[in-house]
């Protein structure tokens, strides 16, 4: 005996005729170079000191085993977002066909209670003044780069990845890269408890980087100072 | 080690903190003035206390827009075409523009002398003010990864607050007044009693809970924001006070006034630390 899903008003996946995009980051072909991060800042013109898509890595092992786990991030374009819930004027909405979260600049007041919702830290604040582009003062996010995909091209992060460690795709196409990649190996979401439904899956995630670690008990000294650096340039 | 990190911004800073605290005031100090048409000892505070109760609210609206970083486009929070009633900010917006209407309809009748209406107005204007301070608490209550915040107190917490900030502006607007005095000093005591129970299971319940919850007991219980939130939150500004309440030079009314300072001081700082703590441990992830 089956039972059809029951889901949330917003969630399309399964869902016939709408694609679901996701994107897969296997994260044994990552090798951290950061081309991603570039590529990004370099479409969207993001400005310094704030991300779309960020690397952190941690050192892990003791000499001569040491090794880099690297943890991509971005928004995950959650299938049930809880930014778009918060916003009280509309200016987070979901795609329904493709299942972006995007933002109408115009409309966003700066509440910034899409980012208070937001658990995965992936919406900034724009600063007042930007050289080459006039959307300020608004929250700002990644959007798949809709812009792109809408013209049959991948994201600019997915298109630059030299270890090809980004595969993006339509999840509810069962024939798709990335639908395959999820159906073949042990994948995880970060934050599965929010019931958010993330849509990005990462293969060989650390637990270490996926979950609230207890290392900022004793940070190190280094990420003492980058922290100082960091409130002091953002007024914390 | 050479871990690399990226930091992030909390999302609401201190200035919302302050808008916590003045709004509390104000539904508070009309809460007073409400009572004032079925309790004779409140009679002092109903045009002392509505008076400062507007111009709070007024100053607490423009802290809110000013936050915004597009501060001219809080039209779009009541623009019927936008307005999306998803949100508990919706709710909030059309909770303070109906309570600033109940304020101004309960000053016009008041002061055309119409007692009948007046009172009407001031019922209607002391519901829709229980409205801000639960609907500031549900505003965090709803962030469903944020410990401290994702707790049903939240709004509780947040109705005894005003009512203790609000008792203590009381006390200053009561001029000395024995009757009034006593019954401020009940408010404080009752209201602070039950925010100490809250903080204190509050307390409990984060230390306990997954890891996110028991870093944020950290953060909100060492260094900085531990002297903000236990020092002069929990015990300069709320067990020191009750304690004087307590006491005999409690019971006159320089000892409910200078209670009142210490608990205006501690429901500040308890505002400010229920609103920041709980952030930083998201900045680190």
């Amino acid at each position: 005996m089956s039972e059809e899903l029951r889901m949330s008003p917003r969630e399309t996946r399964g869902k016939a005729g709408l694609r679901r995009y996701g994107m897969v980051i296997d994260l044994r072909r990552c090798i951290g170079c950061d081309a991603c991060m570039v590529a990004c800042k370099a479409e969207y013109d993001v400005p310094l000191g704030v991300f779309r898509t960020w690397v952190p890595y941690r050192v892990v092992g003791k000499y001569p085993t040491v090794k880099k786990q690297f943890l991509p991030r971005l928004c995950n374009h959650c299938d049930d977002p809880p930014c778009v819930r918060a916003c009280p004027v509309g200016a987070t909405y979901k795609v329904e066909d493709g299942g972006f979260v995007l933002q109408h600049y115009d409309r966003c007041i700066g509440c910034k209670a899409c980012m208070a919702s937001c658990p995965y830290n992936a919406r900034f604040m724009l600063p007042e003044h930007r050289t080459r582009t006039n959307i300020t003062s608004v929250v700002d996010k990644c959007t798949f780069c809709y812009h792109r995909v809408i013209q049959g091209l991948v994201p600019a992060c997915v298109q630059t990845c030299v270890g090809r460690a980004r595969v993006f795709g339509d999840m509810n196409d069962p024939n798709s890269e990335v639908s395959q990649l999820v159906a073949r190996h042990a994948t995880q979401t970060l934050r599965p408890e929010q019931g958010t439904k993330p849509q990005v899956f990462y293969i060989g995630a650390d637990r270490n980087m996926t979950e609230y670690g207890r290392n900022i008990y004793d940070a190190s000294p280094e990420q003492d100072d980058e922290r100082a650096v960091f409130n002091r340039n953002h007024k914390v | 080690m050479l871990d690399y990190n990226v930091f992030h911004t909390i999302a609401w800073p201190g200035a919302y903190a302050w808008y916590f605290f003045v709004i509390g005031i104000s539904v508070a100090l009309f809460f007073f003035s409400a009572l004032s048409w079925f309790r004779e000892e409140f009679q002092p505070l109903r045009k002392s206390g509505f008076y400062l109760s507007f111009v709070l609210l007024v100053v607490g609206g423009l802290l809110l827009i000013s936050d915004l970083s597009q501060p001219m486009r809080f039209l779009n929070m009541i623009n019927p075409a936008y307005l999306k009633f998803d949100s508990p900010l919706a709710w909030g917006s059309l909770n303070l523009i109906t309570f600033g209407i109940a304020s101004v309809v309960y000053l016009f009748f008041m002061n055309k002398g119409d007692d009948g209406l007046a009172k009407k107005a001031a019922v209607i204007g002391a519901l829709l003010g229980l409205g801000l301070p639960i609907y500031t608490g549900f505003d965090l209550t709803v962030h469903q990864h944020r410990p401290v915040w994702n707790t049903p107190l939240m709004p509780v917490l947040f109705v005894a607050l005003s009512l203790l900030s609000g008792a203590a502006v009381a006390s200053f607007l009561a001029k000395g007044n024995e009757k009034l005095m006593v019954m401020l000093r009940r408010f404080m005591l009752w209201a602070g009693g039950a925010t100490a129970a809250m903080l204190i299971s509050l307390l409990g319940t984060t230390a306990y809970g997954g890891s996110a919850a028991e870093i944020t007991f950290m953060f909100m219980t060492s260094g900085t924001m531990g002297m903000i939130f236990i020092g002069l939150g929990m015990l300069v500004g709320l067990a020191a006070p009750i304690a004087l309440l307590l006491a005999p030079v409690g019971r006159q009314p320089m000892g409910v006034m200078a209670a009142g300072v210490l608990l205006l001081v501690g429901g500040m700082a308890l505002r400010y630390a229920i609103l920041i703590g709980p952030q930083i441990v998201h900045t680190y992830y």
